[in-house]
């Protein structure tokens, strides 16, 4: 099987734009520094583009669990990783509305068009993990509420073990 | 320490809400210095047993000295004492699931300790190391998976 390489920023910004991630976090994972006075304004920037990426990554795998588009031994981690996505959201959603900012709807449609099933439709999951692992990377130093931080912080673990089981599973490097 | 009681109450996993409050970022990596004391002497139990887990017990090793140079630059960025020499277990579990255990509350501890460093590029570095400690965590997930499966 050919070697995925780690996602380059050129595609993970196309990946994000393409989720609905706008400036201002959209620049942080372009590699430009957010402003020195980070505020409340920055971290609700941050959870909207966060809440851009898990509603792609929800869509993916609802997609590809609604038309059994995952190899069948893979189906339960497909299961238990929509399920953090899940929770991701709600998490973030809730700190959006507690800052009195509405949070962003799913797209219509993310062109995601007719996906293969088997390996074809992990390595879409695993583009979208890289993709969210990428962008807490990325956005979780520019962060300044205590609650966000601890939330991205767990949030971050969850999308690197994603990562990592479906670079295991397609027989990737891990290290 | 205490719980943190800062997050909404919807939505969120226990395990968030149940998150460790430190104090400042001394305490923090004072945990993690201890946390990851325990994984490297678990490690290298189960190294001396299971040769097969050399490789891998080396390589986190590795990762575990280089978050530990780390932490040195940062205690020095941040006006703190630099850290004393870390206590081993003497006979630690040789279990695979305890090393589990082990890593994940050493990946938890630095999500933990994120809201406590108050400098921003403290954070991006713990984080950092935070991610190696999470990919390991989940090697010896999937390593515990393919012993049940062989029975």
């Amino acid at each position: 099987m050919a070697e995925a390489a780690p996602p380059r920023r050129g595609f993970l910004v196309r990946l994000a734009a393409a989720a609905g991630v706008a400036p201002p976090a959209l620049g942080v994972i372009e590699g430009r520094a957010l402003a020195a006075s980070r505020d409340e304004g920055t971290d609700v920037a941050i959870l909207h583009g966060a809440l851009a990426l898990e509603n792609q990554a929800l869509a993916l795998y609802d997609l590809g669990l609604r038309r059994g588009l995952f190899p069948t031994g893979l189906r339960s981690y497909a299961v238990e990783f929509r399920g953090d996505h899940l929770g991701h959201r709600d998490t973030q959603v809730a700190l959006s509305r507690e800052r009195g900012a509405e949070p962003p709807e799913p797209l219509a449609d993310y062109g995601f068009g007719s996906l293969p099933a088997g390996d074809a439709m992990v390595r879409a999951a695993l583009q979208a993990e890289q993709a969210a692992q990428a962008a807490y990377a990325s956005l979780i130093s520019q962060i300044r509420s205590r609650d966000y931080l601890l939330s991205a912080g767990f949030i971050l673990v969850d999308e690197v073990r994603h990562t990592t089981v479906w670079r295991r599973v397609l027989g990737l490097k891990i290290y | 320490m205490k719980a943190l009681a800062l997050l909404p109450a919807a939505a969120l996993q226990p395990v968030v809400a149940e998150a460790t409050d430190y104090a400042d970022a001394a305490d923090v990596f004072s945990a993690i210095d201890r946390l990851e004391a325990d994984v490297d002497a678990r490690l290298r139990a189960i190294a001396r047993e299971q040769p097969a887990a050399r490789e891998f017990a080396q390589s986190v090793l590795e990762d575990g000295e280089r978050h530990r140079r780390r932490r040195g630059q940062l205690r020095r960025r941040l006006g703190l004492a630099p850290a004393p020499e870390p206590t081993r277990p003497t006979s630690p579990d040789r279990t695979l699931e305890g090393l589990r255990s082990a890593l994940e509350a050493l990946a938890y501890a630095h999500a933990e300790g994120l809201p406590a460093l108050g400098d921003p590029h403290a954070v991006d570095v713990l984080a950092h190391d935070m991610i190696d400690v999470s990919r390991q965590r989940t090697v010896v997930d999937l390593w515990i998976s393919l012993e049940a499966d062989r029975g």
